[in-house]
């Protein structure tokens, strides 16, 4: 709408970030670097997914257009999603010190570079117009659940990456890990089910990342107490 | 405590952020275009008139606006746009509206059938209204649209009002939860348009040693309150296809010798109507008559004008002195079996009634022949005046009607004999349907208001049809008029159409509000990170606990 509107929906997505940043302990590492490597292992990571899905999958701009919804051919495409999670162990493995370090630095690195790539044009560009919508407002709040979200799963990422995971909780971690790349899917097929609006789409996504975020926290209060982190 | 996290609130704006934002903003700000998004209505309107007539100003003098969109109920100020339904307004409302208002947008009715008859007579009473003075405030009309129904919806449910609402928290809620519309046209400025009127004319000869000659005038040009949506089914489409089709089967009769009836006839279409004083005719005239050789027009019986014959079976004679008995007017007359309406030419009057009087003034017997009773029915300067097929079967039946009393009087048959005759006779005077019909609905698929058709090249467009057909029957010449340079009869300006953009938007206060709404969540957002540690301790001793446990 204004400038100023721009300012309050850049408040809403840059405050949380910062704040993350700031008050979770990693800004004494001093790992502003880090971040910013990861945030290139984000960019990296996309680029390569961009070039999986236009060589070998068919183009669906047409389909779209005629209306046809091709479910198996979405899950394949979501499936190169698991290239997200191969992007999120490099970036953890370049991370140094402790567990809860390198699980913050890289999840606020790759989540703050999604902001940047997909958000950021969109918002420039319409919540600067004259035009009010509130799917600009809608995309910032998404893009705060969106930093919960990709904590947990680099949290998830991180917990398979050690051998020293408890048995009786590896099924649950590995269960989590091979839905996440279905999660966008699975959110919009329930809100298709149920027929929700936009902004209980959005509830939906909230909630879903708080459930990931604390069954992974549980995994890791279990895997912090025996390694007496 | 309390002291420490204040601390940490000016930590944000002390560390990171944003002394380079300074920077960046401003640069970002200056190298983005103005305005950088579409807005999500995009609309194509349709300017009212805007002419002189005798240096005196009508319609709608301006042409682009900015402003805030209202209903017919909740406008208040200069700053706003009142978007209504056409038949919603009342003409009290207009004046107030053109005397207050900054702009104004009417949406025409989806179609005809959704109107009754009275919404229709009030529309056309509207139009008649708003064409009579001129509007400083820019003036649009819009073709019906789902989008459209919305806007005026919300506008009329809309809680933006400037009366006080019962509490502040009402008026709060009030503002997050109404949408407001931003209208914008932007258009050039006002113009005059180059307007080059036409008169096309084409002569059947006649029998040599007969030197009478009759002469078959229309307009072929439409008026109504908005040039680019007048289609002018009645008035005058109708007419000019009546020429159309009696040069047809008036040449077919002429082209051979042995049938070929006495007086010549000359079919006149004239490119400029009533809503402009009849200026073509005028000109046409004034150029036959004072030229050197008036061979033309030197021996005329008498002149017929055809103007809106499609609106009812029926056909009146306008006159302006009653015809005289045994006169050729008073033959047709009776051949056509019509009444009369007398009325005479008023000069004192802006406006000519008939085209007839054009000839009148110039001491030729004319009439008008039209299915109006008056010359100010309104159905003559309306946007209503579509295409029906009703009208269409009224339209051949008095175009068949008008060439049997034509032909009755070239060939002067006061009894049409045998049945074999009759039947001979029937098949020369056939009316074409089929060429009526397509002529019509080219006519009418396109509006030809003056400001449409005497823009253009007189070869393309309405004008230039008009000229091939007529010259398949004979020659045709077209001669352009000009307007006066000093004292203009008539100005016409464009533009006719625009761009209209609606851009919903919120009142000011609401982003203060919404401000609000996001410092509470930040606020929410630091205590949560700030009781992190203690909530994962508990939160471990839980869950550890359990797993303990198994």
């Amino acid at each position: 709408m204004t400038l100023y509107h721009f300012g309050n929906c850049l408040a809403l997505v840059y405050a949380p970030y910062h704040m993350a940043y700031k008050f979770s302990g990693i800004s004494e590492y001093a790992t502003f670097s880090k971040c910013v490597y990861a945030g290139g292992l984000y960019i990296f990571t996309q680029l390569c997914k961009m070039l999986l899905l236009a060589t070998f999958f068919p183009d669906t701009d047409s389909s779209h257009i005629t209306g046809e919804y091709n479910i198996f051919l979405e899950v394949l495409k979501a499936t190169v999603d698991f290239a997200d999670l191969l992007g999120l162990y490099f970036a953890l493995n370049a991370v140094p010190g402790k567990g809860h370090a390198k699980i913050l630095t890289s999840a606020i690195g790759w989540a703050s570079a999604e902001v940047v790539v997909t958000r950021s044009v969109s918002l420039w560009v319409g919540a600067r117009g004259s035009e009010f919508d509130w799917r600009y407002v809608r995309s910032c709040a998404e893009s705060n659940v969106a930093l919960l979200h990709t904590g947990a799963t680099a949290a998830l990422v991180w917990l398979w990456t050690r051998s020293d995971l408890p048995r009786a909780q590896a099924p649950l971690v590995a269960t989590l890990l091979a839905l996440a790349p279905y999660r966008a899917l699975l959110e919009d097929a329930l809100a298709r089910a149920l027929a929700l609006g936009a902004w209980a789409l959005l509830a939906l996504r909230a909630l879903h990342a708080a459930a990931l975020g604390l069954a992974s926290l549980a995994v890791y209060a279990v895997l912090a107490q025996q390694i007496g982190v | 405590m309390w002291i420490d996290e204040a601390d940490g609130f000016a930590e944000i704006f002390r560390g990171y952020l944003p002394y380079y934002l300074l920077v960046a903003l401003p640069i970002f700000i200056i190298m983005s275009p103005v305005n950088p998004v579409a807005a999500s209505h995009e609309f194509s309107v349709y300017r009212m008139q805007q002419y002189d007539l005798h240096t005196v100003p009508h319609g709608c003098r301006s042409a682009s606006f900015n402003l805030e969109g209202r209903s017919l109920t909740s406008w208040s100020t200069s700053r706003h746009c009142v978007v209504a339904r056409v038949q919603d307004i009342t003409i009290d409302q207009f004046m107030e509206i053109r005397a207050k208002a900054g702009a104004l947008l009417l949406v025409l009715p989806k179609n005809d059938t959704v109107l009754t008859p009275e919404e229709k007579e009030h529309i056309q009473l509207l139009e008649m209204a708003m064409i009579q003075q001129e509007v400083n405030a820019p003036v649009y009309f819009a073709r019906w649209s789902p989008d459209f129904e919305d806007i005026i919806r919300d506008l009329q449910h809309s809680f933006i009002t400037d009366d006080k609402s019962g509490t502040a928290l009402e008026a709060m809620m009030n503002t997050v939860s109404s949408n407001g519309y931003q209208i914008v046209v932007s258009a050039s400025t006002p113009q005059k348009l180059e307007s080059k009127p036409v008169t096309l004319h084409g002569k059947l000869v006649g029998r040599s040693g007969s030197s009478q000659t009759i002469v078959i005038a229309a307009h072929y040009d439409s008026s109504a309150v908005v040039p680019e949506l007048s289609q002018g089914a009645d008035s005058n489409a109708s007419g000019a296809i009546a020429i159309l089709e009696l040069a047809r089967i008036f040449s077919r009769l002429y082209s051979t010798a042995a049938v070929r009836g006495g007086p010549s006839i000359l079919f006149v279409l004239t490119s400029i109507g009533h809503s402009l004083n009849y200026f073509s005719a005028k000109k046409w005239l004034e150029e036959q008559l004072d030229s050197t050789d008036a061979a033309l027009l030197q021996d005329v019986s008498f002149v017929m004008c055809l103007d809106s014959i499609s609106s009812s079976p029926s056909m009146t004679m306008h006159v302006s002195k009653p015809p005289k008995p045994g006169g050729a007017a008073h033959s047709i007359k009776s051949r056509l079996g019509v009444s009369i309406n007398h009325k005479k030419i008023n000069l004192a009057e802006d406006l000519l009634a008939w085209q007839h009087e054009r000839f009148s003034i110039r001491r030729m017997t004319a009439f008008t022949l039209s299915s109006l009773q008056s010359h100010k029915d309104p159905s003559r300067y309306t946007v209503l005046d579509t295409p029906s097929e009703s009208n269409l079967k009224n339209l051949i039946s008095n175009i068949a009607v008008t060439a049997r009393a034509l032909a009755s009087h070239v060939y002067n048959i006061t009894d049409e004999g045998s049945d074999e005759d009759a039947a001979l006779y029937n098949d020369a005077l056939a009316v074409d349907e089929a060429s009526i019909r397509h002529w019509y609905k080219y006519l009418t698929s396109q509006s030809r208001a003056p400001q449409l058709i005497t823009t253009t090249s007189s070869s393309q467009g309405v004008t230039g049809a008009l000229e091939r057909a007529l010259s398949r029957y004979m020659d045709v010449s077209v001669s352009a008029h000009a307007v006066d340079k000093r004292e203009p009869e008539y100005t016409l300006y464009g533009p006719t159409a625009a761009s209209l953009f609606v851009y919903s938007v919120k009142p000011a206060v609401f982003d203060l509000i919404l401000t609000l709404a996001i410092i509470a969540y930040l606020t929410v957002v630091y205590f949560a990170i700030q009781l992190f540690p203690r909530f994962y301790e508990e939160y471990a001793k839980l869950v550890t606990g359990k797993a303990k446990v198994h």
